[in-house]
């Protein structure tokens, strides 16, 4: 009884499925010339795809595979300039974050036909610039299977940075399509140690009958106050921040060094505090009985004059740009 | 530490004899309340609701341990102090405590002038202070002290090499678990410490005792606090003092091996053994943490490795005001003229070198480190600068002052001379603040010779420079830390300075006004002061564990109106509160903040929260007319800016901003303003129980009557709140 029931079933799907199908057949039967161009299309681009990770485009290509009508993909345009005498720096660096986006969806196991990766440059495809309005190279751009690109097809590169994965975020954001971010592993990094620890311990090999180097404490101790001064001087903000070097009014062209307001600092006026901060160190320093002045009394007095100079001015100067820097701070010190 | 005491009373908050740390107060109150074992088990019913938090198990027991002992002790002695008062001033003893700590651990390392000096500079020095108020009750208060103390113990431990002194390490370093989650920076810089003296071959018999009686006491009392339990075994933060522990063991084995083998032997041996171990070591963290028995890294302390990674990653912590990169002007706001004196003993430190000095200078270099990643992490470099700015000092001081008779200095003892100079160097210190007997030193030296003059010269520039960094901390005292973070002073146009108190008084209106047991919803930063000061019950608060639990509340303020109403039915929400500065130009507000919701919303809800839909097409993030539209309409914006139109000449201008607002038409469906304090600063609004469904069929009537309702109510209540003033003393 049951499997009666079950194998009627199953006939009564089967011959559903025959009739959609064949009802289906003859409707498409008029888009089918269409949907082989499409086809051919797909396959031509995943040709591509699979020898590079982002496909070149010059402007034919893109208005037959971007810009042609039905489309069942999505394709994350890159606009650059890339020729060598455009001396675009930025664009070199948004095209290796591309490149990894690019990479980590070929190889994810999620790849599909669904997503193509594709740069413009302007020097080979001008046209296709002025098409799409881009005025500025490089951007980012994702063009939907359907229809235009909206407002936020635009990757906003000034608000987001070009790092890989908020790309992939924002990828993800558009096409619902998840890509893991595989970054080839930075090796430059681990080869400069590697290079710089092969030559210390080479260094150490060439002198083993001579170490007495390494109980050299002014060589310690200038690399400790280093490390210190770069500290105290804020070069961890500038490296986390990313700070201009030092700010140009557009107005009148004056180049200012210190940053107005004691939340912010410029490069140029770390390094002015790093060295001020050194002259003040080596000040007390020299006030202090060492090597050089050691016996010598006139050399001594000489050296304690100094010293004392450079504690006391410096220290004043440092004082008198915190000032400028920080609103409403009463007290100075020589200098106003 | 007369200093101390002096600046404590400057920075006593006028306006409120209460602990600054809400959170900390309430637990403490209920340890006293209850007993201790209760007070492990306590289930806070009242902090993230629905969820409701074990405090016992989620909190680091020392302050309120701490507290609550004294005033058990007070009690017995029949002295009846209350324990607010006891929490108000728990933090100015222990900065004495600090002070104390400071100058032994300095005259272990140099000598006893050092020492003085550094207790002065650490009982006056911003960086400290900030933590040290009357009226902050933090851990980190007591936790300065701790790690201090343990430090003394371990230098005292590592001269001695005797198991008293390393079980005394241990314990104090018990006292650290306890108090602050900063112990970890112990539990690796004395293994360090052990490691650098490894390499540079000054092992000893006193640095295994010391070493290995502190590690095993300290790794097993530390694992007696509940929150912290096995992480010293499982965790990656504590794997380099185990390593450290066997690589010692390995290396004291060869030690004794040695005096059985030839030299030649020996010294091959020697190098595998020691290499063999150390890569043995390490490849078994490695090993352990892939498998699993050990957790890596966790996020907070990666990112302080990898600098970029918070920002990517956990946004919460990238949200923390006190977990940025710190600037060169925040070094000097904080430490002024140690900033640029302590590298200097950094130098005659390490010139001047021995067992415990090298722990001073890799104290120095990691705690700089760590400084200039986040801002918060000054307070553990503020000691370390104290202590060799004074060593720079009171070394410069001595070539100036005392020696300058080299023919009887020889004569005269050692010890005779070092309390000579203490003495000189005391009176020195407090001249400063007196600015009285500031010259006096000159004549004296005047008539002895030609070079005295420039030895007047120098003690007197060095004076000066003293004198500039005690006004300099006292002003920084009296204007950046010693407000009370829950009243507002602002000064008018003709100097007058205006309080603003919207903050107790909203708070006030919140208990008198609503259930006991309601819920409120705001941003994080204001749960502890809701559950302290209002009594009622939060979502989510300071204790920023449950990431996903903020998301929501994130999402809630994010949303539109009715899908923030489904969010916050879900949450059972009564009541929601925000901060809006609009009116005043109060920066810190919710509006400026709004983007971190948005930000960690959109970290869990990816699909239902966009960060980009709150800016403009430019990318800017504006309240105007040009505005996101999903900004201008999402329940946030609402809240602030409801019926801010009507304001202000109708105008609805933002002083915070500094622009009019865009969206002047806002009514609600499911909230009713219910409170608004007197500058607008704190708003509370009602959420409405869901409507019956016969009023639908007539709109247009119900949202007129609502209107006019909740205006009426509105006004109610400021008139109410200005009628009674706030009681200086509540709860």
């Amino acid at each position: 009884m049951k499997s009666s029931v079950k194998a009627s079933v199953a006939i009564l799907i089967l011959s559903v499925l025959i009739a959609l199908y064949s009802i289906g057949h003859a409707a498409k039967s008029d888009g089918n010339k269409k949907e082989n161009q499409l086809g051919e299309r797909v396959k031509q681009l995943s040709d591509w795809g699979s020898k590079r990770a982002v496909i070149k485009m010059n402007g034919d290509k893109y208005r037959q595979f971007v810009r042609m009508a039905p489309r069942n993909y999505s394709v994350i345009i890159m606009f650059t300039a890339m020729q060598p005498q455009r001396q675009c720096s930025v664009c070199q660096n948004v095209n290796d974050e591309f490149q990894i986006v690019a990479n980590s969806w070929i190889y994810s196991p999620s790849y599909s036909n669904k997503l193509f990766f594709a740069s413009v440059d302007y020097d080979e495809a001008p046209d296709v610039f002025n098409a799409m309005k881009v005025t500025a190279a490089p951007s980012i751009m994702h063009f939907p299977p359907k229809g235009k690109p909206k407002k936020n097809d635009v990757y906003d590169m000034q608000r987001l940075g070009i790092q890989a994965e908020v790309m992939v975020k924002w990828v993800t954001e558009r096409t619902d399509i998840q890509i893991r971010i595989f970054r080839p592993p930075n090796y430059s990094g681990t080869i400069t140690l590697g290079v710089l620890m092969l030559m210390v311990a080479g260094f150490l090999y060439f002198r083993r009958n001579n170490l007495e180097f390494l109980y050299n404490k002014t060589m310690w101790g200038v690399a400790a106050l280093s490390i210190v001064f770069a500290m105290t001087s804020g070069q961890m903000w500038n490296h986390i921040r990313g700070p201009p070097y030092a700010h140009r009014n557009p107005q009148n062209g004056q180049v200012s060094y210190i940053h107005g307001s004691s939340q912010g600092q410029f490069v140029a006026e770390t390094h002015i505090i790093l060295l001020l901060n050194c002259a003040v160190t080596v000040g007390f320093i020299m006030m202090n009985k060492n090597p050089i002045s050691e016996g010598d009394v006139r050399k001594r007095r000489v050296l304690t004059v100094i010293g004392l100079g450079l504690v006391v001015f410096f220290f004043s100067l440092i004082l008198s740009i915190f000032r400028a820097k920080y609103r409403g701070y009463p007290y100075s010190f020589l200098i106003r | 530490m007369d200093l101390k005491y002096c600046n404590v009373k400057d920075s006593l908050p006028l306006f409120s004899s209460l602990p600054h740390n809400r959170f900390n107060y309430r637990a403490t109150r209920h340890l006293v309340a209850s007993s201790f074992h209760d007070f492990l088990n306590w289930f806070d019913d009242r902090a993230w609701y629905p969820l409701g938090r074990i405090v016992g198990g989620t909190v680091y027991p020392g302050l309120m341990v701490t507290s609550g002992a004294i005033h058990t002790i007070l009690h017995a002695l029949h002295i009846p102090v209350h324990i607010r008062d006891i929490c108000v001033f728990l933090a100015p003893f222990f900065s004495g405590l600090t002070a104390i700590a400071g100058f032994a651990l300095t005259r272990e390392l140099w000598d006893t002038s050092a020492g003085l000096m550094a207790a002065c500079f650490l009982a006056i020095v911003p960086g400290y202070i900030s933590r040290s108020v009357a009226g902050s009750y933090d851990n980190e208060g007591i936790a300065i002290f701790a790690l201090l103390f343990t430090y003394y113990l371990w230098i005292k431990a590592v001269k001695r090499g005797s198991v008293a002194w390393a079980a005394g390490t241990a314990l104090s370093y018990f006292y650290m678990v306890s108090a602050w989650g900063g112990y970890v920076f112990i539990i690796n810089l004395i293994p360090l410490h052990v490691c650098v003296l490894l390499l540079m071959g000054r092992y000893s018999q006193r640095i295994y005792v010391a070493f290995c009686t502190f590690f095993i006491l300290g790794t097993l009392l530390s694992m007696q606090i509940p929150f912290v339990g096995f992480q010293p075994v499982r965790t990656s933060e504590h794997m380099a003092a185990a390593g450290t522990f066997v690589l010692l063991q390995a290396y004291a084995f060869l030690k004794y091996v040695q005096d059985y083998l030839t030299k030649q032997e020996f010294r091959s041996l020697f190098f595998f053994g020691v290499t063999g171990a150390a890569g043995a070591v390490f490849l078994g963290v490695v090993f352990l943490t892939y498998a699993g028995y050990v957790a890596p890294w966790s996020g907070r302390f990666y990112s302080l490795y990898d600098t970029g990674y918070a920002k990517i990653h956990i946004p919460i912590i990238a949200s923390v005001s006190e977990h940025q990169p710190t600037t060169w002007a925040s070094f000097f706001f904080d430490l002024h003229m140690l900033s640029c004196s302590f590298p200097a003993g950094l130098w005659f430190v390490i010139k001047d070198i021995n067992d415990e000095r090298v722990f001073i200078i890799l104290y120095a270099m990691s705690a700089a480190y760590f400084a200039g990643v986040m801002v918060r992490l000054m307070l553990t470099l503020t000691p370390v600068v104290c202590i060799l700015a004074s060593i720079c000092l009171s070394k410069t001081l001595n070539e100036y002052l005392v020696d300058d008779t080299p023919k009887k200095e020889k004569e005269q003892g050692e010890g005779e001379e070092i309390e000579e100079e203490t003495e000189k160097k005391g009176r020195k210190l407090y001249d400063k603040a007196g600015k009285v007997r500031k010259i006096k030193p000159e004549p004296e030296k005047d008539s002895e010779g030609t070079g005295n003059n420039l030895r007047g010269f120098v003690v007197i520039a060095i004076m000066m420079m003293l004198m500039m960094f005690a006004v300099h901390c006292t002003w920084v005292t009296s204007n950046a830390y010693s407000s009370p973070s829950i009243v507002l002073a602002s000064y008018s146009d003709d100097g007058t300075r205006v309080i603003l108190d919207d903050f107790r008084e909203a708070y006030y209106w919140l208990r008198q006004n609503t259930d006991e047991y309601a819920r409120v919803m705001s941003w994080w930063d204001y749960g502890y002061q809701i559950a302290g000061m209002a009594n009622r019950t939060t979502l989510v608060d300071n204790n920023t564990w449950n990431n996903s639990h903020i998301a929501l509340v994130g999402k809630a303020m994010s949303s539109t109106e009715p899908k923030a109403y489904e969010i916050m039915k879900m949450l059972d929400v009564n009541y929601v509160l925000v901060i809006f500065g609009g009116v005043i130009g109060f920066s810190g507000d919710d509006i400026n903040k709004f983007l971190w919701m948005v930000r960690i919303a959109e970290g869990e809800h990816p699909q239902d929260i966009r960060e980009s839909d709150y800016f403009t097409t430019n990318g800017e993030f504006r309240v105007d007319k040009a505005g996101a539209p999903t900004l201008l309409n999402c329940l946030m914006y609402k809240m602030c800016y409801y019926r801010f139109g009507e304001v202000q000449n109708s105008i609805g201008y933002d002083r915070t901003r500094g622009v009019e607002i865009g969206n002047k038409d806002i009514s609600f469906e499911h909230l009713e303003e219910a409170y608004t304090t007197q500058n607008w600063l704190v708003r509370i609004y009602k959420v409405l129980d869901v409507s019956n469904k016969e009023k639908v069929t007539n709109p247009t009537k119900k949202s007129k009557k609502k209107k006019f309702s909740s205006k009426k109510y509105g006004q109610v209540g400021p008139t109410l709140a200005s009628s009674d003033p706030f009681p200086i003393t509540i709860c």
